[in-house]
């Protein structure tokens, strides 16, 4: 290749390096290679030159554009390429406003029990939570003489007015508003005169209750079974026991079976028929199953949570190990 | 309670192994809480439930498991009592004690030693030796559930009387205690002073010890409230209150001494002795009760046919005594079943020991429900704050005493008359106070980026008789929008995103300065309204609560009355325009003092043609430029029509009415 070509080259490369984007690379192009280019410009010298001459010459200036090309190509894939790096997009960053939050964990508890229970028929029933006797114990078969109707165990406010201690007070005054027949759950804050690890003054409970033509103990052992089941979302080993309450009668205690121990989860039976009367419901048609559960307890079981206070601390490390369940 | 396996196998000898038999007391409801096997013997713990006081001794938990084994009970020898001519009652209230039995023996050796057996068995049962004498007592109770006591015949001036304690009596009692007793408290006295409290401890002075020579032994039937109440009253438990408040067969008490002294002529010489005893006509209401019962009853309220010969038969082994009577069943109820009163209180009898584990869970079919469900709006309300990075928090009821005096009257507070501590002594009449605790609970411990939301009651005492609960959806912010955020993406959070929250939640609200609420900040408050009406509050707490809690962030605030929030009517579709939006922007220069609002309602209110938004866009203060006291706001208007394109002079036109109205109503001077 001669001399001049050669320097031609490295001048090019000089050129190239100073580009800096397509459009310089471009224009070094027209410079070289368009109609009037330096290389275009050196081809019309071979109609001057003879023909042993022409036919090196012809060689030579075909690798230079060739050379050329393959440069100025290359310099622009360079330059796109620089130019895709700028874009570049470091996914490992931080992502920005994550904001989930989280329920509650006795919210959780709460809404995973009644959409069960909504599934069996169950109407969610709400009511208040300061009471009188009649409704939170009377009503209930709860005669003056039981140990709860003391002020070691139920908070007052006034000489018959005070913090209701189980949900029951609420399907009293559904029953009476309602009459039978009725299928009612009742998800709510009660209060009891008690706190130690494993008491809290303030909790939750939800109840059940049933009242139609024909309900009898078979019935309520194939919703309690189902429910179990279906709130761990496994068979459980569960049994029932005879238990003692003053507003059910057959009474019994529901245990699981859990980490090898039988644990006590909720409290259910018959209503009494002196409930029944109380509101004004007739036994001789009517009869019903009601059952009681701490949500508390539950939550605590499913969610291997071994201190009650965490619950009313409301550590936001806590609560927020609770994101993405409703 | 506990038992001894050896003594209970005396009357049911062939007991399965431990593990069954734990179950199948379980299953009776007599719940095993514990079962320790010792060198001899084996020791189990029941949990009792409070009905069944006849379970409180060897013969009520055998006769109970009788059914199972199918063996029948029979209670063991004792000495018959004649008639005495002697007498060493006094006065008895028939009240407190409808049945009322001594034995006095005149002359015995309580040096004797306590025989072997009864040490052990009185050990196994968790009871202490104490003497001859009333290790046979206890030993006695601990058989057959009658609670005895002794007194030294010697210390023992005149005759018995039971009544209740005359002012300024006091009682020495046999725990080391002095009690001051009441005219409300059932006493065992003598001729001089009370000997005991009926049913619950006897006195020092009259306690029996080894060199007592003579003995009055008390056996009784007391009334279970009474013996209740003053328990309670002393904050004393006995095994003999704890029985008695429970009650104790009221036909056991004679049975009882001629058994004592059956065991205490085996070990001693006793010749010279009485027996006493005062009965009410009408001893407890249960006794010599029948109830009349439907047979169907079993299978309706249990759900499986139950063979009638499986009911009697059951009924029998537990001490009833059912005869037929037509299509009926006449049942007995025996002296030691207090808890039986009504029909189911027979099926659940029958039904225990047919083992609630044996009827079969069944589905029923009759499920169509009247009752509509109570609506949840929070439960709405709470996933979407959720979504928008909010924590929910449940908080106590209860707040400290003091706490709310600064923005609720005292006459409003409601105060527990028994809290269970000073810092839970009053109930909540406002949010504020739960959230801004929950608040200060995190910042002390570096939660420093807080959304939180509570959904709660609040209590007033409204008059007297009256409280009033209100549902209230509250929350609060503070710090930086996300803490994972890069720096630069990190913002201060503040007013406008509680507000943005708020509205993401519940679009139609709206809100308007405020300055009614005392617990909010003068500068830093608004009203929420939602078609007109108040449904809540929001803005920064006053200085006072910052205080209060010792917080130094800066905290936004919200409470919606849930109640009074209306939620997504009914939506109806509205059809959409195809023809091009445009958009015009306006800036104009305005006092200080007019607000976002004064803007955009005066012109939504004129409901210009065409027109279908507006909004503020910017707002900038600059001294220099526009002088104290004036602001530069821009507004975007948006503006299309349903049937055509606008034309440039068509939304000129409006823009030019738009202005002059900005320029009157609020003397606005157009920039831009």
């Amino acid at each position: 290749m001669p001399k001049n070509y050669t320097s031609l080259i490295s001048e090019l490369r000089e050129k190239l390096k100073e580009c800096k984007s397509p459009h310089d690379v471009a224009n070094i192009k027209a410079h070289y290679l368009g109609k009037t280019g330096i290389v275009t410009n050196e081809f019309g010298k071979l109609k001057d030159s003879g023909l042993e001459e022409r036919k090196e010459l012809g060689k030579s200036l075909n690798i230079l554009k060739n050379q050329t090309q393959e440069l100025i190509t290359l310099e622009l894939n360079n330059i796109q390429k620089a130019k895709e790096n700028d874009n570049f997009v470091d996914v490992t960053l931080p992502g920005k406003n994550i904001s989930m939050g989280s329920r509650h964990p006795i919210s959780i508890t709460i809404n995973k029990i009644t959409s069960i229970l909504s599934s069996y028929g169950f109407a969610s029933v709400s009511g208040i939570e300061i009471e009188d006797e009649f409704h939170n114990f009377e009503a209930l078969n709860i005669p003056d003489t039981h140990p709860a109707r003391d002020m070691h165990d139920t908070f007052y406010v006034s000489d018959n007015k005070l913090l209701r201690t189980h949900t029951s007070s609420v399907q009293i005054r559904s029953m009476l508003s309602n009459k039978a027949p009725l299928k009612i759950m009742t998800p709510g804050k009660v209060y009891r005169c008690d706190s130690d690890p494993t008491h809290s003054p303030m909790f939750h409970q939800i109840e059940g209750l049933y009242v139609d033509k024909n309900v009898n103990f078979c019935h309520l052992k194939g919703v309690l079974i189902n429910f179990i089941k279906e709130f761990f979302g496994k068979d459980m080993e569960i049994r029932f026991r005879p238990s003692y309450f003053p507003f059910t009668e057959p009474s019994a205690e529901l245990d699981i079976k859990f980490k090898g121990k039988w644990l006590e989860v909720l409290g259910c039976g018959m209503v009494h028929p002196n409930v029944l009367s109380n509101v004004k419901i007739n036994t001789k048609q009517y009869s019903g199953f009601a059952f009681g559960l701490g949500i508390e307890r539950l939550a605590m079981l499913k969610y291997d949570i071994v201190d009650l206070r965490m619950f009313y601390e409301n550590d936001i490390s806590f609560l927020s190990q609770f994101k993405g369940l409703k | 309670m506990k038992i001894s396996l050896n003594w209970l196998k005396e009357y049911v000898p062939n007991i399965k192994k431990n593990d069954i038999f734990t179950e199948e007391l379980t299953s009776l409801g007599l719940e095993v809480s514990s079962i320790v096997k010792t060198k001899k013997d084996t020791i189990i713990d029941i949990d009792m439930t409070p009905n069944r006081a006849d379970c409180l001794s060897i013969i009520g938990i055998a006769r109970d498991i009788s059914p199972i084994y199918k063996k029948k009970i029979s209670l063991p020898k004792y000495i018959k009592f004649v008639k005495s001519k002697e007498n060493i009652f006094s006065n008895i209230d028939k009240k407190i004690s409808p049945s009322y039995s001594v034995l006095v023996i005149k002359s015995i050796d309580n040096s004797v030693a306590t025989p072997l057996f009864i040490k052990e068995r009185l050990e196994a049962c968790g009871l202490k030796k104490i003497n001859f004498i009333v290790d046979v007592l206890n030993y006695v109770m601990l058989e057959n559930g009658q609670p005895m006591h002794a007194f030294d015949g010697q210390k023992f001036t005149g005759n018995i009387n039971v009544r209740y304690a005359k002012k300024n009596e006091k009682l020495n009692a046999l725990d080391g205690q002095s009690y001051a007793l009441t005219t409300d408290t059932p006493v065992i006295s003598d001729d001089e002073k009370p000997q005991a409290i009926a049913g619950v401890i006897g006195s020092e002075d009259s306690s029996v010890s080894v060199k007592t020579k003579s003995i009055i032994i008390e056996s009784a039937y007391f009334t279970p409230n009474i013996i209740r109440k003053s328990s309670k009253f002393f904050r004393l438990q006995t095994d003999a209150s704890y029985r008695f408040e429970r009650g104790v067969d009221p036909l056991l008490n004679e049975y009882s001494l001629g058994r004592v002294l059956t065991i205490l002529k085996e070990y001693t010489d006793i010749d010279n002795y009485f027996f006493n005893q005062s009965s009410a006509s009408k001893i407890a209401k249960h006794i010599d009760k029948s109830i009349l019962i439907n047979p169907d009853l079993f299978e309706s309220s249990l759900g499986i046919k139950i063979p009638s010969s499986f009911i009697v038969q059951t009924l029998k082994y537990l001490g009833f005594n059912p005869e037929k009577k037509k299509t009926r069943l006449k049942i007995t109820v025996p002296s030691h079943r207090f808890d039986i009163a009504i029909p189911e209180d027979l099926v659940e009898e029958v039904a225990r020991v047919y083992g609630y584990n044996n009827f079969t869970p069944t589905l029923s079919s009759n499920s169509i429900n009247n009752i509509r469900n109570t609506s949840d709006k929070t439960n709405d309300y709470s996933d979407s704050l959720v979504a928008r990075g909010y924590n929910e928090v449940i908080s106590f009821s209860f707040i400290p005493k003091g706490d709310q005096d600064n923005h609720i009257l005292r006459s409003k507070i409601i105060s527990l008359m028994n809290p269970i501590s000073e810092d839970k002594a009053e109930l909540r009449g406002s949010m504020i106070n739960s959230i801004l605790n929950t608040c200060s609970y995190n910042f002390s411990r570096k939660n420093l980026n807080l959304r939180i939301f509570e959904s709660g009651k609040t209590y007033i005492k409204h008059s007297d008789k009256k409280v009033i609960e209100e549902n209230i959806f509250a929350g609060a912010i503070s710090g930086v929008n996300s803490e994972s955020n890069l720096k630069n993406d990190q913002d201060k959070l503040s007013f406008f995103d509680l507000k943005g929250d708020l509205l993401s939640v519940l679009p139609n609200l709206s809100f308007e300065t405020y300055a009614g609420i005392n617990y909010l900040s003068k500068t830093c408050q608004a009203v929420i309204k939602q078609n007109n009406k108040i449904v809540g509050y929001c803005g920064e707490p006053d200085k006072s609560l910052y205080a209060q809690y010792s917080i130094k962030n800066t905290i936004f605030y919200f409470e919606l009355m849930i109640d009074k929030i209306v939620g997504a009517e009914d939506i109806k579709y509205k059809k959409i325009s195809i023809f091009p939006k445009i958009k015009r922007d306006l800036t104009i220069l305005v006092d200080d003092n007019i607000l976002a609002n004064d803007i955009t309602d005066a012109v939504e209110r004129k409901s210009f043609n065409y027109m279908i938004n507006i909004k503020i866009s910017d707002i900038f203060y600059n001294k220099a430029e526009f002088g104290m006291g004036k602001k530069s706001m821009t507004i975007e208007f948006m503006f299309q029509d349903k049937l055509s394109t606008l034309t440039d002079n068509q939304i000129s036109d409006e823009m030019t009415k738009i202005i002059s109205l900005l320029k009157n109503k609020h003397e606005a001077i157009i920039r831009i």
